[in-house]
């Protein structure tokens, strides 16, 4: 962001990283690059069930997310840019260090108000309002995302992903207009996506096959944002050494509506979306199924102060629109319904202390653990479904 | 006491110097970008990051302000009829996942004219609408 002030900093990493030749170091000439980035460690503390560690007994410091941000116009037309993440989120995530996205845009046509271009490499999965942005704080309504739309179950499926995406912008007297349309091949091998896909860890690999994304936004001059964002995602698994599982297929497909309205101090927003989810093949163990989840939240922001903002926000999630109480899925399994579903109301405080520091408190009422991570509960008899939870963050960029 | 009432009425006199000025907050742009004024549309396009080219296709190099500096509270609220908050929700999410370039903050209002008059298609602004040596100063339509 303040890239001239740390320009002997920035050369040497950027170069580092991208292998250029440091940059002219005209101070005052607007740069061609910029690095910003961000760190942020979180509390969390709940009733009968865990998140993000042991936050149940005690309070779980396991939330930590931290980046570094480059880009680098190397050319008028082409822009290179990519992020570096850490992240850890109780036994969810502990994968530490990673390279979130690396891609590559090349704007072929430009004119003043009207951009067509095309971004290839490990790219960015457009997905709802937050998606591309989801593991940075200050961009999130809440410390965390909506977990019916924005699962982080199945994050790794929806982050980003080898592929090219074709892209363009305009805006026009009734709005400005943007369009991705791409695909990629996303990366279903991660113990939290067996965890929601297949029910539990599996010895196999559920390979990405291919996935089609494509999503339309339209920012009306009312300052209303209209969004829909389609995705088509297949895997094949390969069973492992002694697996009960035979070589099945899944395949998830959604339609995501969004609408937002921003009103003076106030933000309204809500997203709602049917993902088809069928798997087939796998053999007795998993017979085939064909599942309508229903997902979708209502949120108001509202900035009452400057610095302050309180948000609202009430989120739904059924893992089968026709199974809403997950009596028939109990009653055919032996399992307990409430995994079936989950509602939660949440209320949120976030403090810009300054335009560098963020601070956030959350509060989350639950019924149900249609979300709740796998990994930090692995005793499915042992969760619980009513259940509470509170967090802070504090929120640092650069 | 002297120095307080010397205070007092310097306080006053800048008042009211400056509580027109600042209603007129001034469009600054390199003397390169061609045109005399701008519409308020262009100028909210142009600091969303949805216009990134100027009419003669030179791309436009966007100067800010801290958020908490006063003239760019008035700056955004006034001319864009925005909040500071909102402009940089707009640019974190534009910018982190790399589909634009956030604008490039300055310290103050000196090194916002001197970065501006020192880069080519660059726009920014300051609290007073005045002439600047090596700036031109572009009308809001």
């Amino acid at each position: 962001m303040t890239a001239s002030r740390r320009l002997g900093w920035n050369s040497l990493l950027l170069g580092s990283l991208l292998a250029v030749s440091p940059v002219q170091a005209d101070e005052l000439v607007g740069p061609r690059y910029q690095i910003q980035g961000f760190a942020a460690q979180g509390l969390i503390g709940s009733t009968n069930n865990r998140f993000f560690g042991d936050s149940r007994n005690g309070v779980s410091t396991e939330f930590t997310e931290a980046g570094l941000h480059g880009t680098w116009q190397a050319l008028d037309a082409v822009r290179l840019s990519g992020q570096v993440l850490y992240r850890r989120a109780g036994e969810s995530d502990h994968d530490g260090l990673r390279v979130d996205y690396a891609q590559a845009d090349w704007q072929f046509y430009q004119t003043e108000v009207s951009q067509l271009g095309l971004k290839f490499g490990k790219v960015k999965l457009p997905y709802g309002l937050y998606n591309e942005t989801r593991d940075v704080p200050f961009t999130r309504s809440g410390i965390l995302l909506p977990q019916s739309v924005y699962v982080d179950n199945s994050r790794d499926l929806l982050l980003a992903a080898p592929g090219a995406f074709l892209h363009g912008a305009s805006v026009q007297e009734y709005g400005a207009f943007d369009f991705l349309l791409g695909w990629v091949r996303p990366n279903f091998d991660s113990p939290s996506v067996d965890y929601s896909f297949l029910g539990n860890t599996r010895p196999g690999k559920l390979e990405g096959k291919g996935a089609l994304g494509a999503r339309l936004r339209w920012d009306l001059p009312t300052d209303t944002t209209l969004m829909l964002t389609y995705a088509n995602a297949r895997a094949e698994y390969a069973p492992g050494s002694s697996d009960t599982l035979a070589a099945g297929k899944v395949q998830f497909r959604n339609i995501l509506f969004t609408v937002q309205q921003r009103l003076d101090t106030v933000t309204l927003t809500a997203e709602y979306g049917e993902p088809r989810f069928d798997t087939a093949g796998f053999g007795p163990f998993l017979p085939n199924s064909h599942r309508v989840i229903q997902s979708g939240y209502l949120q108001g922001e509202w900035r009452f102060l400057p610095a302050w903002e309180l948000m609202l926000r009430h989120d739904i999630f059924y893992r089968d629109k026709h199974d809403k109480d997950g009596h028939l899925f109990a009653a055919t399994t032996g399992l307990p319904a409430h995994s079936m579903f989950a509602r939660d109301t949440t209320l949120g405080l976030r403090w810009d202390t300054t335009p560098n520091l963020m601070l956030r408190a959350e509060f989350h009422h639950v019924d149900g653990t249609g979300w709740l991570p796998g990994p930090d509960n692995p005793i499915f008899l042992g969760r619980e479904q009513r259940w509470n939870m509170w967090l802070l963050q504090a929120a640092y960029r650069f | 006491m002297a120095q307080a009432y010397f205070f007092f009425w310097r306080l006053v006199l800048l008042t009211c110097l400056l509580s027109p000025l600042t209603a007129s907050a001034g469009i600054i742009v390199n003397p390169d970008v061609e045109g005399h004024s701008i519409s308020i549309a262009s100028l909210r396009n142009i600091y969303t990051l949805r216009q990134t080219l100027w009419p003669n296709h030179q791309p436009i190099v966007v100067f800010v302000l801290p958020d908490d500096h006063p003239a760019h509270v008035t700056f955004a609220k006034e001319k864009l009829g925005l909040y500071p908050y909102r402009l940089r929700q707009t640019w974190d999410r534009m910018s982190f996942s790399g589909m634009a370039s956030a604008p490039i903050q300055v310290k103050d209002e000196n090194e916002m004219r001197a970065r501006v008059r020192a880069t080519p298609g660059a726009i920014g602004y300051t609290s007073k609408d005045m002439v600047y040596d090596g700036i031109k100063t572009l009308r809001l339509e």
